[in-house]
């Protein structure tokens, strides 16, 4: 589903963000991007999204290399993967509704098909009651929960989050994971990039972690020994 | 369209086998909808959009004012032209018949339309009544106004009319010929450089247009950076995004034109009153001109192109620079 080989990506002024990061991400498998701040987890999600191009390295989304998508195709990429962001990046002065519907909008989805999926979405992360709502009405973890039903409402086979619970109690970032489970058990990739290691020790999932540029673990995280 | 994943089903269109038909429509109706949506975000941010639509109608009053005025000198000058008549003025001391025959040899020329005679007498009567003068002329022992011949020449143009009247002065009773048309040409002179200088005012004024449109929605394109943002990273393309700022553009320009087309009705409708005691007192059958529907459907999709290119000129350079910075 997604593979990363050997991408090295540095900025101008020599500052070297990723090192020769490796891995493998199969279809319907659920991993958490783990490190510091500045250890390259925003890199890694701006390469897989196109906002950034490797300096080394290919990015592959289901076999198809990345560095081959001309920029005029780029926004028919980003339509298959959902993206959940940090500080949730809703429109405020639209309803939910708008915002959980804009991703169908782009794609041309009109009428009773993009109520019904819109409701769909809103309904699996339990926001149903919230449709007519203005998003500054809403707390942050339901906000957040918006921005999961956005990035899922066209059912995109991958699945992005940066720092999902970034700002939330530990029983909401709780409630946020089980709707990513949720998801990944019906067959969607997921990788989650987050520092909650608490949070990432007690799920039991794939762990990649990241120190500065490279990729020092891959596989279960011991919340005990911690590696960083 | 997906190119990652062939087979994964992502349209709302192709969803559901719709056929091209049905698709053609669906195109207009999102198009329509769009557009209506655009009137919509004019409408939240009034003021603003007031102050730019008021500097656009004013931009556009005057090019249509100043095509106005050229029109209805352009009325004034041809309706002279229309009348442009030869005064033949005999030697004293020709006879009656000399007159008339020549009168005679003038109708039958292929050249002239109609020939008429003023005799002396003729003349010396009108002039009395016209000038008021009757009581004074009493007191002439003779009549010291000549026998005219009004010639009319079947083609009324200047270059033409001037050949003829330089052949009708050779003739030998005649004294001399008169045509004014030199005063005629003059104004013909006036008016293509009023045309002219029309033409620069109206390009200045409608490259301002351009500007102000360009900036206007560059504005609001800054103002919705975020949401732009946003709509890329979830995958909108250029040309949607693009979309409602090509629609406002052109509604700038509907609404601006028709703030120009009600100004300049309502200045003609201020000046009518004005300019028909003016020209009354010229005893002319002058009528004041107003927009034609043509006109005014030009002025209208001038605006319309100009709301649309200015918008274009931004929207092209603005949406593309914006680029999401961070997931």
């Amino acid at each position: 589903m997604l593979e990363f080989a050997d991408v090295s990506k540095s900025y101008p002024g020599g500052f070297v963000a990723l090192d020769r990061v490796s891995f493998k991400l199969e279809k319907g498998e659920m991993a958490f991007l783990t490190g510091h701040s500045g250890a390259g987890k925003s890199t890694l999600l701006k390469l897989i999204s196109l906002i950034e191009r490797p300096s080394v390295g290919r990015v592959l989304i289901n076999d198809v290399d990345l560095s081959r998508i001309r920029r005029a195709h780029i926004p028919y990429v980003r339509r298959d993967i959902g993206i959940i962001f940090q500080n949730h990046r809703l429109l405020m002065n639209h309803t939910v509704f708008d915002n959980v519907a804009l991703p169908l909008v782009i794609e041309g989805f009109s009428g009773k098909d993009m109520v019904k999926r819109v409701h769909a979405a809103l309904d699996k992360v339990g926001l149903l009651d919230k449709v007519r709502c203005l998003p500054h009405t809403l707390s942050g973890g339901e906000q957040q929960r918006v921005g999961i039903a956005r990035a899922v409402v066209n059912k995109p086979p991958l699945l992005l989050a940066d720092e999902p619970t970034g700002n939330l109690d530990p029983d909401l970032s709780k409630d946020i994971m089980r709707v990513f489970e949720a998801f990944n058990q019906v067959g969607v990739s997921v990788l989650v990039a987050t520092h909650d290691l608490g949070l990432v020790a007690r799920m039991k999932y794939r762990t990649l972690t990241l120190k500065q540029g490279k990729m020092i673990n891959d596989g279960l995280l011991q919340y005990q020994e911690d590696p960083l | 369209m997906s190119i990652l994943f062939s087979g994964r089903v992502t349209s709302g269109a192709s969803a559901h086998k719709i056929g091209i038909f049905r698709r053609f429509v669906m195109f207009w109706v999102n198009h329509v909808r769009q557009a209506v949506a655009s009137l919509g975000e004019l409408w939240r941010t009034p003021s603003a959009s007031i102050l730019t639509i008021g500097v656009l109608g004013v931009s556009l009053t005057l090019p249509a004012t100043l095509h106005l005025l050229v029109k209805n000198v352009q009325q004034v000058s041809d309706s002279f032209t229309q009348a442009a008549e030869i005064s033949l003025f005999i030697k004293e001391g020709s006879s009656d018949t000399q007159i008339r025959s020549l009168q005679q040899i003038l109708q039958a020329d292929p050249a002239i339309a109609r020939v008429s005679h003023i005799s002396k007498q003729q003349a010396l009567d009108e002039f009395a009544t016209v000038s008021g003068f009757g009581a004074a002329l009493n007191y002439l022992t003779d009549n010291p106004l000549p026998d005219v011949l009004l010639v009319l020449p079947k083609n009324t143009q200047a270059d033409s009319a001037r050949e003829l009247l330089a052949r009708l002065s050779k003739e030998r009773i005649v004294e001399f010929g008169k045509l004014d048309i030199d005063w005629l040409t003059r104004l013909d002179a006036i008016v293509s450089l009023l045309r002219q200088a029309v033409l620069v005012i109206a390009v200045l004024l409608l490259g301002a247009v351009l500007l102000i449109i360009g900036n206007t929605i560059r504005l609001s394109i800054m103002n919705k950076k975020d949401e732009i943002e946003v709509m890329k990273l979830v995958g909108a393309t250029d040309a949607f995004i693009q979309r409602p700022f090509l629609y406002s553009g052109i509604w700038y320009g509907v609404f601006g034109g028709l703030l120009a087309f009600l100004i300049v009705e309502a200045m003609l409708w201020w000046l009518q009153g004005a300019i028909i005691s003016v020209t009354s007192l010229y005893d002319s059958d002058f009528s004041l001109q107003a927009l034609s529907f043509t006109e005014f459907a030009s002025l209208m999709s001038l605006a319309m192109a100009l709301g649309l290119g200015g918008s274009y000129l931004s929207v092209r350079r603005h949406i593309t620079a914006i680029e999401p910075t961070g997931p």
